[in-house]
Order: C-alpha cells, then sequence, then structure tokens
C-alpha cells in the first residue's frame, strides 16, 4: 500500500516537473502555474502520507517507500521554492525612455571588441538575458 | 519575428553575464544569427541597473559532444542580469524599454513587435 502511494508521488511530483520544464523552450511558461503547483503539493502530500502509513506498519518502514517519497518532497519542495523566487528586484534601473543609450564595449561571441559607436543611425533592439544553459 | 523586424531595419544584440567561450557554445547551438555579447565582470549590467544578485542560475552543461553541451550544468547562485528590452532609434534614444518583474516570463513578441511599430511605423 505505501509502496504504491510512494511510486505515485514520486510519478506526480517528476512529470510535474517535466511537463514545466517542456514549456520552457518553447516561451509558454505559465505566468501562474497553479496546476502545477496543485500538483506538487498532492505529490508531497502522498509523498508523506506513504511515509506515516509506512511507519505504523508492522513490518518496519521499508527503504523503496523511504527513498521515494524523500525523492518526491525534495524535489517537490525545490519547485516550490524556485517559484518563491521568480521575483526580480526591478527599480535600479539606470536608463529611461529618451534617454542617450550609455555607450559600453562588450565582447562578442567571436572574441572581436564590440563598441556602442558601431550603433550609430542603426535601430538596435538591445537584450539583457540570464544567459544561456 | 524577425522579418518584422528587418522591415524596420532593427538589428538585435543581447548581452548576458556569460563568459566568451560560454556565449560562443550557446550561439552555436542554437543557431542564432544576432550579435551576442558577453559581460562576465557585469560591467555593462551594472552600468544601466540591470543586475540581479545571487539568484539560482544554470550554467551550460561542462558534458559535451561535438563542443555542444548534452545538458544544463549544475545549479549555482550567480549575478546575472534581469530580462530587459531596449529599443532604440538611430539617433540613439531609447524609445522603449520592457523588464520582467518575473523572470520566468519574458517579453512577448506582440509586445515587443508593437513597440516597434509604433516607434517606427510613422517614420518609415
Amino acid at each position: 500500500m505505501a509502496g504504491g502511494i510512494s511510486g505515485a508521488a514520486l510519478v506526480i511530483v517528476l512529470s510535474t516537473w517535466a511537463r514545466y520544464l517542456s514549456l520552457i523552450p518553447r516561451g509558454r511558461v505559465p505566468a501562474r502555474p497553479l496546476g502545477s503547483v496543485i500538483l506538487q503539493v498532492l505529490g508531497m502530500t502522498l509523498a508523506v502520507a506513504a511515509i506515516l502509513e509506512n511507519y505504523w506498519s508492522v513490518d518496519g518502514p521499508a527503504a523503496g517507500v523511504v527513498a521515494n517519497s524523500t525523492t518526491a518532497v525534495l524535489m517537490g519542495a525545490f519547485f516550490l521554492w524556485l517559484l518563491a523566487q521568480r521575483k526580480t528586484p526591478v527599480g535600479d534601473l539606470k536608463v529611461g525612455v529618451g534617454d542617450i543609450l550609455p555607450g559600453f564595449t562588450a565582447t562578442t561571441s567571436d572574441g572581436a571588441i564590440f563598441s556602442t559607436d558601431e550603433l550609430d543611425g542603426k535601430r538596435v533592439l538591445l537584450k539583457f538575458f540570464r544567459g544561456g544553459w | 519575428m524577425r522579418p518584422a523586424l528587418a522591415k524596420h531595419a532593427v538589428s538585435v544584440i543581447a548581452l548576458s553575464k556569460d563568459t566568451v567561450d560560454e556565449v560562443a557554445i550557446h550561439k552555436q547551438r542554437d543557431g542564432l544569427t544576432l550579435t551576442l555579447l558577453a559581460d562576465p565582470e557585469l560591467e555593462v549590467i551594472r552600468q544601466y541597473g540591470v543586475e540581479h544578485h545571487k539568484v539560482l542560475g544554470f550554467s551550460t552543461g561542462s558534458l559535451m559532444l561535438g563542443g555542444i553541451p548534452l545538458g544544463p550544468g549544475g545549479p549555482s547562485f550567480k549575478t546575472m542580469a534581469i530580462p530587459t528590452s531596449l529599443l532604440v532609434d538611430e539617433d540613439g534614444r531609447i524609445v522603449w524599454i520592457d523588464q520582467a518583474d518575473d523572470y520566468r516570463l519574458r517579453s512577448s513578441n506582440g509586445r515587443v513587435l508593437g513597440a516597434v511599430e509604433t516607434a517606427f511605423s510613422s517614420e518609415s
């Protein structure tokens, strides 16, 4: 009984992770991932229930149940924690609409030096991004 | 989105805290043609005030196949840029800024194109 519940808990948690991660490359991450949160909490609850049920059983705790449930709780908690970190500290922005673009130099992917002087007379969409991974 | 940007002669430049090597890998892996800039010392990121202190991020994986990483590397805390888009006209003036207060969400194509149309369609 507990083995089945803890296994189901792990499947729920990991498949919710997988589904969420699959949305990222397509840029379709929901603004309010309510479904993912509900499923993660459900998975974590089932995992804890399985451990409790298993703990009081006559045979004592089974290693498989403990392993599955612990992984499910940790992964679920990690998902919820990451989600809680989503806000960025906006407000430190040092440029505004109407300003002249502050000049800078940087290195391109080819190792060449890039300077904003090259942008004279050109329209540009300048993106700051978090980096590739 | 590229044709619409080309129509208004807008080139795209993207800057991140990655090193030159990481940027080169990223560009090759995803087949990007835009200009990618490396700012590992966060000089430009700090100059523009788009620094996001100590957040959990994923680096490029170290497991490589033919110079292309097979997946993301492990998570670690690092300082990186807040996703921010600036549209600049031919006089070097900033005409539009879009900044994410939730890093999971990016500027949508529609928002960027709307800004481009608003800024440049009347004059071009």
